[in-house]
């Protein structure tokens, strides 16, 4: 059952209860006070009877002592016919509670003559037919005889009243109800708006949309909740879209390592074919050999990089004091065999705390890289630096430079922004996806600056790392 | 003599497709930039081009581009296995697709597939006295025809095309039963002995150890 149709029908229910329960006091308590009112008339007629025939008793000549049933009976028409366009319905009794005189269509039983006291007035409503009656019953005093007066008056009215109005209420409250249930209907629809939306945007996430969300047409407990429903909407979506990017990168990767493979093995195969299928002369002989052998090495390098990267990813660092001038000394006895390019070393003496192998594989990259990209003779300068945040080291050449859309992309695994220049010098593109890896260990990352035709400029930024001066102490 | 252009970036690939196809009989220049390659096709003519995909200067479909309207017939080499690469490839005009890493046979047999589609091949080949007219399905030996099974025909097309070339006993097998090798059979041997002592090759057709047959021209 639908949620709206349960706070429709619920509504519905308590109504119909409610109005009925309420109707039924509502009429009754008229009737009451109908009835009541009817009580006292009819206690009033009752009091004005006996009035009269008292005063009747006395004007009758007192030649007798004794009020005589005869006289009884005479009082007793006079009376009944000295009523005002309404007939009066009375009867008289003896002290016997024989009846003396009774009206034409008194129907009332005898019953409540037993319950006439001295003082006490009583009366009862009968039904005898289908009229409803109130019967009261006084005792009159007269000439030394104690009779009994009753009267009757006719109610029916009032009951009839009491039944059409709960004809009119019954029918007033159907009405009611079918009103109301129509408006109830659209308010409970309304009220359920959020939730319905709510609903649509789950199925919507479920089959897929992670962008869907719930629109919000409420701000109370509803309105909140769809907010909150968005919010974890917004979250897994970018949860889903780093996922999703973080299996593109590997499939990129998977797809960059496949191609990077396959050529070198595409070499090697083929060579070793023609080795043992055909019969070359030396110099082709050589060549083919040759190819087998730098392919092969080509392929232990990038197996050997990959592994540094996937060992750098899981490395835990474990820093050690050096100085940076230390290094630099180490870079230039390095390079001091290079003499195609002009190398300028110049670092200011500082102590730092880093990984010294690693942070030497990152500069001995970028100096790599440098020297790939430069023309031969031309300069290649490394600056370090002392900065307010950490140390600075920079390699800068003034080589081919790197176009602005290719930045982004340099330091994924396999990126060769000129593919067959670095082929040429043995690179296979993992260089700088290892030096971030390893920056990132140390909590920094590259930063690279460059202009096509004029150079490029890598560096990065060693954080000045706590403890680092207390090690210096120990 | 049909001239074929090898584009690739990776020097030992175009070596390597290079020697294999001047073994097979195809005259073959190498180039290994795709501005390069451009400007080439518009000095010389060529009777079928091997492409790179990725390249530097031009990739390999900015290349198809160009060579679209010169009609000539092109071959895609790559290392890329995307199928969507491939029906761009093929969509673009390509006539085949290679994909690294590839067996230098298939390498060869594809070329002459499509050369043949092109009818630049001759469908005459020659060793010695021998000529084969793969039209006409006639062998001659000094002028005088010989007669040969079907299988046995199939095995003398494959040697002629190698020339000078060991070719395993599973390849050949393979190649002309269209069936898996079974390493005991004696049927393969049984055939090259029978087309040896048919063409007189009792000297040429050697046996190489532990491999196959190479016919020695």
């Amino acid at each position: 059952m639908k949620f709206s149709y349960k706070i429709l029908l619920c509504s519905i229910v308590t109504m119909a209860v409610s109005f009925g329960i309420g109707g039924y006091f509502f009429v009754n308590d008229v009737f009451r006070a109908s009835l009541e009112r009817e009580i006292g008339q009819a206690a009033d007629d009752s009091s004005i009877l006996k009035f009269a025939f008292e005063t009747a008793a006395l004007n009758i000549p007192s030649k007798y002592d004794m009020l005589q049933n005869g006289a009884v009976e005479e009082i007793g028409g006079n009376l009944e016919n000295r009523g005002q366009g309404t007939q009066r319905l009375l009867r008289l009794s003896d002290e016997n509670r024989n009846s003396l005189y009774a009206s034409e269509g008194f129907v009332g039983d005898t019953a409540l003559l037993a319950k006439i006291g001295e003082q006490k007035r009583a009366y009862q409503i009968i039904h005898p037919d289908e009229h409803y009656y109130i019967q009261t019953g006084v005792m009159v005093h007269a000439l030394d005889r104690i009779l009994y007066l009753e009267t009757m008056r006719d109610v029916t009215e009032v009951y009839a009243e009491r039944a059409r109005g709960f004809a009119v209420y019954r029918s007033l409250t159907i009405l009611l109800l079918v009103l109301s249930s129509v408006f109830l209907y659209f308010i409970s629809y309304w009220l359920t708006k959020p939730i319905r939306l709510l609903t649509r945007a789950a199925r919507e996430m479920t089959s897929g949309d992670y962008s869907y969300r719930a629109e919000q047409v409420s701000s109370d407990e509803m309105g909140q909740l769809t907010k909150d429903f968005n919010h974890m909407s917004h979250v897994i979506e970018e949860n889903i879209h780093k996922l999703e990017d973080e299996i593109r990168a590997r499939e990129d990767f998977i797809a960059a390592f496949s191609h990077e493979l396959k050529t070198p093995l595409t070499a090697v195969i083929g060579y070793a074919d023609i080795l043992r299928s055909r019969k070359l002369d030396d110099e082709k002989h050589f060549l083919s050999a040759n190819y087998i052998y730098t392919e092969g090495k080509r392929l232990e390098a990038m197996s050997l990089r990959l592994l540094d990267i996937i060992v750098a990813k899981r490395y835990r660092l474990e820093p050690q004091k050096t100085g940076a001038e230390v290094l630099c000394a180490y870079l230039k006895d390095m390079y001091a065999g290079k003499k195609e390019y002009q190398f300028q070393f110049d670092c200011e003496p500082c102590r730092i705390c880093v990984e010294v192998d690693l942070i030497k594989t990152v500069l001995l990259n970028l100096i790599d890289n440098a020297c790939k990209a430069s023309e031969p003779g031309s300069v290649i300068e490394i600056t370090g630096a002392e900065r307010e945040e950490g140390y600075l080291f920079a390699v800068k050449d003034h080589g081919i430079g790197i176009p602005k859309e290719e930045l982004r992309k340099i330091t994924e695994a396999f990126y060769m922004v000129d593919k067959s220049r670095s082929r040429s010098h043995n690179g296979a593109g993992l260089g700088l996806a290892l030096c971030s890896e390893i920056l990132k260990l140390h909590g920094s990352e590259l930063m690279i600056e460059s202009t096509p035709g004029v150079g490029s400029c890598f560096s990065f930024l060693l954080p000045e790392r706590e403890g680092a001066g207390d090690e210096t102490s120990e | 003599m049909i001239k074929i252009l090898i584009v690739d970036d990776e020097k030992p690939i175009c070596d390597l497709i290079d020697i294999n196809l001047s073994a097979a009989g195809y005259h073959c220049c190498s180039v290994q930039d795709g501005l390069a390659a451009i400007d080439l096709i518009e000095k010389e003519d060529f009777d079928l081009i091997l492409l790179d995909i990725m390249l530097p200067g031009a990739d390999g479909f900015d290349i198809m581009e160009y060579i679209r309207p010169l009609k000539i017939p092109v071959i895609f080499i790559t290392a890329k296995h995307d199928v969507h690469d491939k029906v761009r490839g093929l969509k673009l005009g390509a006539e085949d697709y290679l994909v690294k890493p590839f067996e230098v046979l298939e390498l060869v047999a594809r070329v002459e597939v499509v050369l043949r589609r092109y009818h630049k091949t001759d469908q005459i080949l020659s060793a010695g006295d021998v000529t084969v007219d793969l039209e006409a399905l006639t062998v001659t030996k000094a002028g005088k025809p010989v007669i040969l099974t079907n299988k046995e025909y199939g095995l003398l097309v494959l040697f002629m095309q190698n020339k000078n070339v060991a070719l395993f006993k599973e390849t050949l097998y393979e190649k002309v039963w269209k069936d898996e090798y079974i390493a005991d059979s004696r049927t393969l041997e049984l055939h090259v002995q029978r087309l040896r002592r048919k063409m007189g090759w009792e000297k040429n057709l050697v046996a190489v150890y532990k491999v196959g047959y190479r016919l020695e021209i």
